[in-house]
């Protein structure tokens, strides 16, 4: 999905057993290098912002007006109590580059034909996964479904896209889940309000002083 | 005088009970302090050992800004020729430079904060004696790329096996984030329950890779072949690097020295006791000697013997019986100690506590108290004789008459 | 009846004799109360050292707390458990903590850190952190300011003196930022440097609030009067409470400390039992020297026509008096001695002392109190007592009247 350019609006939505959270979030991405994430809502966490360069992350908090930057330390911990991690946003484990792609076969999801493939990371790959099997449309090539599996076999991390719609002139999955598969009813997801793709943004937008000025 | 000492010889033959007596208490006081003595210094040594054979070794190098945050930029170049250089140094046994990095361990299920080691494992061995305390796995195999050694406590922690893949992730020289999978070729487990959770092992060549540094390391450890060369080789160290920070392993784990000497103070207390116990023991059993022989010295005073030569009789029966008591004891206590010493004591069937798995072994090995044994012999002898002065000192009191008509 | 009579007699015939024995259980009772007394001190002291440190004597979590220690496993406040935990008769004191990492900046400089929000009143009574404060000042009394203390090592790793702030960032509860700015008022110095360059304390209610996490706590820690009823007093806190709380003692989260002790404990042991071999041996070396002394004496009992079992029965009766006589003075003097211990504790001093100090430790020798120790002590010289007084009686058993009257 990834265009040259992306920028969106989203609602995150975590949830648990015991509690719910929603945030609305705005993101530039350019690449794979650069990002720019802002928060919208809730009042609490409104104006926090976080930049992307390359391989490091900053995080300005509006309260405190200061910016830090995330050490490695943190990098492992959940982004913003989301199944994501600080991670998750910083590598970019290259689908191509990383794993090594077989084709198993095909079958239907939500009534799309769809590709299944399996990825097993090549051996210097720094990926947790032992494997991945990827359900892709034929179609327009979305990933609808995607299953992450530890080294003994045991499936850890369900990802599904739903309610493909068009948007920002494609046709793309604008909701999408991640389920953690050993802790019951929790799962982040992903809702789409508005996507724009390809529209250039300047490398110059995401510095620091960019941070403090977003909107 | 000569027939001072042969008189005193013949009272020993003849009451053969009452200077058995007197001579086993000897022995046993003897026995007694150089045993406790020997425990004590078998714990210490045993808690010292691992403190220092198997965890910080006698001395370490850094750069002397590294440790305040563990920046990868703080390192020590030329590591190899550093090492060359110290290993060739009078008394040292073993060096392991290591490259140090903090990082996190990410495994698909969950993730946790570590201290990355690299090493070079033939010499981490001979330092911290890796090799001897892995449990699973045979570690590092040659011709093998990103293995990693970790704790069991870790392993357990994050779910991890042999052959499990992890991902490290850590800042490399110019502090950008670095990340790379590795498999697990070996499971260690050590007395150090936090240090376990937290150690985890490279080899040097791996890591440096990955950290961009050549031929540079942030830590180099050296064990010296006896404890005592310590302050010397730390000198040497000093002359030979003023620019590079040197600490011994009592500045590396101040706890460890506290508790050393905290043992120490304490068996002073009671070897004091056990001294006491002896004194009344001895001095009892002479006052009822003297007693017993209220009527003969009361013939040997009123056949004319001054007071003052029956003081010294007496007197030299006890040197006499401590000196042929000691020897005895001396031998039994080292007899002791060397036998347990080398099977030693299992301490969980005496204190009847549980040691659970902690790499923790129940066993406590004596050994014979070289430094204290002037003291202890010293104590006991003194002892003996101030306790045989008080029953010398009744003798003096009794009458003739009375003590005949005992 | 009169076989009693003649023991009394017997004893007071021969008066040093008779003190000579009885003051060989006098001492021996003396001696084993005051080092059994000792050792427990130690050891008590020791604990009470390395609990008040940090983790206390119990801690109470919610159930799954100690496995996964993150701020969604903490347990909401509930002032009923609370006065359970705290009414509890072997409790001496309860206090709350939030506590969990956050990252601590100061202009440029970034460090990672553990933030632990304590009672300003009630934590000082566990773990004394009033009196660790190096420089600057502790909190007030119901602080609720936006103030922090930091550990020594921490400041001086961000380089921030008292007064300046310092900004803390983490991840509260159920995911929502936590930033907020703190004025430094103190810092505070431990002897170890793991915790010296971490710890970072804000008053209890700043740190739920900053943690988004408003009557939320990790743990209750709790202070107990002496360690000998901890898994009983931890189990019964337990069924108090319910299951929806874990309680676990230092012993569990601390078992490098709990080795290190069952190690000592068992030396310790060993050392009793030479004591009391040495004790027993000077009992039965003084019994050894009064029979050789009165073989004449009661050879010529028998020979005069008293049974030999009749004679057995008065040396008992007198070993039985000097036993227990012995062995009550002993006990009743072994206490002024335990108790000018117990107050005036043998102090050491020099390079150890100052160690001690430096962890915050008192470096005393104490001598515990405990009345059971007194007991115990005296039932096992008695017994030892009593069993070396067999000697005698086999003595006479065997003796031969035309021998023990030969002089």
């Amino acid at each position: 999905m990834r265009g040259n350019t992306l920028q969106a609006e989203m609602v995150i939505r975590t949830l648990r057993p015991t509690w719910t959270r929603e945030m609305g979030v705005k993101t530039w991405m350019k690449g794979g290098d650069y990002a720019m994430i802002l928060i919208t809502a809730p009042a609490k966490e409104k104006g926090v912002a976080f930049l992307k360069r390359t391989k490091e992350v900053w995080n300005w908090v509006p309260t405190l007006e200061r910016s830090i930057k995330l050490p490695p330390s943190m990098m492992s911990q959940s982004w913003m109590g989301t199944d994501f991690t600080n991670d998750d946003l910083v590598k970019e484990s290259s689908v191509v580059k990383d794993y090594a792609h077989t084709l198993l076969g095909d079958t239907l999801i939500l009534n799309r034909n769809c590709f299944i493939i399996q990825m097993i990371p090549k051996p210097e790959a720094a990926v947790v996964w032992g494997k991945l099997r990827m359900y892709v449309d034929k179609e327009n090539f979305v990933e609808m479904h995607v299953k992450f599996y530890d080294e003994d076999g045991t499936l850890v991390n369900v990802m599904n896209s739903l309610e493909i719609k068009m948007m920002g002139g494609r046709l793309i999955p604008t909701r999408v889940e991640m389920i953690p598969m050993d802790k019951k009813n929790q799962k982040t997801e992903i809702i789409y309000v508005n996507l724009v793709f390809d529209k250039p943004i300047s490398d110059s937008f995401f510095t620091l002083q960019q941070l403090k000025n977003l909107r | 005088m000569n027939m001072m000492i042969s008189m005193a010889w013949r009272n020993i033959w003849r009451n053969k009970v009452r200077s058995v007596v007197i001579m086993i208490s000897i022995a046993l006081g003897l026995v007694a302090g150089l045993f406790i003595m020997g425990l004590y210094e078998g714990v210490l040594n045993d808690r010292l050992n691992t403190v220092i054979r198997q965890e910080v070794a006698h001395l370490q190098v850094h750069h002397p800004r590294f440790q305040r945050d563990y920046e990868a930029v703080f390192c020590l170049d030329s590591a190899s020729r550093l090492v060359e250089r110290i290993r060739s140094l009078e008394n040292v046994q073993a060096v392991s430079a290591r490259t140090v990095a903090p990082g996190m361990l990410a495994t698909s299920t969950g993730s946790a904060g570590v201290q990355i080691l690299g090493v070079v494992p033939v010499d981490e061995d001979a330092v911290s004696g890796l090799k001897q305390k892995l449990i699973e796995g045979e570690g590092f195999k040659a011709n093998r790329h990103n293995q990693v050694v970790i704790g069991r406590k870790l392993a357990d922690k994050v779910n991890l096996r042999l052959n499990s893949k992890l991902v490290l992730t850590f800042t490399d020289i110019e502090n950008n984030l670095v990340s790379a999978a590795f498999r697990v070729a070996g499971v260690y487990q050590s007395t150090n329950a936090p240090l376990e959770e937290r150690l985890v092992y490279l080899h040097a060549v791996d890591l440096n890779r990955l950290m961009q540094m050549e031929d540079a390391c942030h830590e180099i450890a050296v064990l010296l072949n006896r404890d005592e060369a310590m302050t010397t080789a730390e000198q040497q160290l000093n002359r030979l690097y003023p620019n590079l920070l040197i600490e011994n392993w009592q500045q590396l784990s101040p706890e460890t020295k506290l508790m050393i000497e905290t043992t120490d103070t304490y068996s002073i207390i009671f070897i004091v006791i056990i001294m006491l116990a002896l004194m009344f023991g001895i001095i009892n059993t002479m006052l009822m000697a003297v007693l017993e022989r209220t009527r003969e010295i009361g013939m040997l005073v009123a056949l004319g013997m001054n007071k003052l030569r029956l003081f010294m009789l007496v007197l030299w029966e006890t040197v006499i019986l401590t000196l042929t008591g000691a020897p005895f004891g001396l031998l039994l206590s080292w007899l002791l100690i060397t036998h347990l010493g080398n099977s030693g004591i299992d301490i969980s069937s005496i204190s009847g506590a549980a040691m659970s798995g902690f790499g923790f072994s129940s066993l406590i090995f004596p050994r014979f108290p070289w430094s204290s044994l002037p003291l202890v012999l010293y104590i006991v002898c003194i002892t003996a004789l101030l306790a045989s002065l008080v029953p010398s000192f009744k003798a003096l009191r009794l009458i003739p008459v009375e003590a005949m008509r005992q | 009846m009169w076989l009693l009579k003649l023991a009394w007699k017997n004893l007071w015939r021969n008066r040093s004799r008779t003190l000579v024995t009885q003051s060989a259980i006098f001492f021996a009772v003396l001696l084993s109360v005051t080092t059994s007394s000792l050792q427990d001190g130690v050891f008590d002291h020791f604990v009470r050292n390395m609990v008040s440190y940090y983790s206390g004597y119990i801690q109470v979590h919610r159930a799954g707390y100690w496995e996964q220690q993150t701020l969604d496993n903490a347990a909401v406040r509930n002032k009923t458990v609370e006065s359970v935990i705290a009414n509890h008769p072997d409790v001496n004191a309860l206090a709350s903590r939030i506590e969990s990492y956050a990252l601590a900046s100061v202009d440029e400089i970034t460090k990672g850190c553990v933030v632990i929000g304590v009672e300003p009143d009630a934590e000082p009574q566990i773990t004394q952190l009033n009196q660790r404060v190096a420089s600057g000042r502790y909190f007030e009394y119901n602080d609720q300011r936006s103030v922090a203390l930091l550990s020594e090592g921490l400041a001086k790793r961000l380089q921030l003196p008292v007064g300046d702030t310092v900004i803390l960032i983490s991840q509260g509860y159920h995911g929502a930022m936590a930033a907020g700015k703190y004025r430094v008022i103190g810092l505070v110095r431990f002897g170890s440097p793991e915790l010296n360059d971490q710890l970072l304390y804000l008053p209890l209610p700043v740190a739920q609030t900053f943690f988004s996490a408003e009557n939320l706590v990790t743990s209750y820690v709790l202070s107990l009067a002496t360690d000998k009823n901890l898994e009983r007093t931890a189990a019964s806190i337990h069924r108090s409470i319910g299951k929806k709380y874990e309680v676990m003692t230092w012993k569990e989260m601390m078992p490098e400390v709990d080795q290190h002790i069952q190690t000592d404990k068992g030396t310790m042991y060993i050392i009793s039992g030479i004591l009391y071999l040495l004790i027993g041996f000077g009992i039965f070396g003084t019994l050894l020297m009064l029979m050789a002394e009165r073989k004449y004496e009661l050879g010529m009992l028998v020979a005069i026509g008293m049974k030999k079992q009749k004679l057995m029965v008065v040396l008992l009766v007198e070993s039985v008096l000097n036993v227990v006589v012995g062995c009550v003075a002993g006990m009743l003097a072994s206490v002024p001695l335990v108790w000018y211990l117990h107050v005036y504790p043998i102090r050491f001093s020099g390079e150890l002392a100052e160690a001690y100090q430096r962890f915050g430790f008192e470096p005393v020798f104490p001598a515990s109190t405990d009345g059971w120790l007194f007991i115990v002590q005296g039932i096992v010289v008695l017994a030892m007592g009593f069993l070396l007084s067999l000697y005698p009686l086999l003595k006479v058993w065997r003796l031969d009247v035309v021998t023990a009257m030969r002089k």
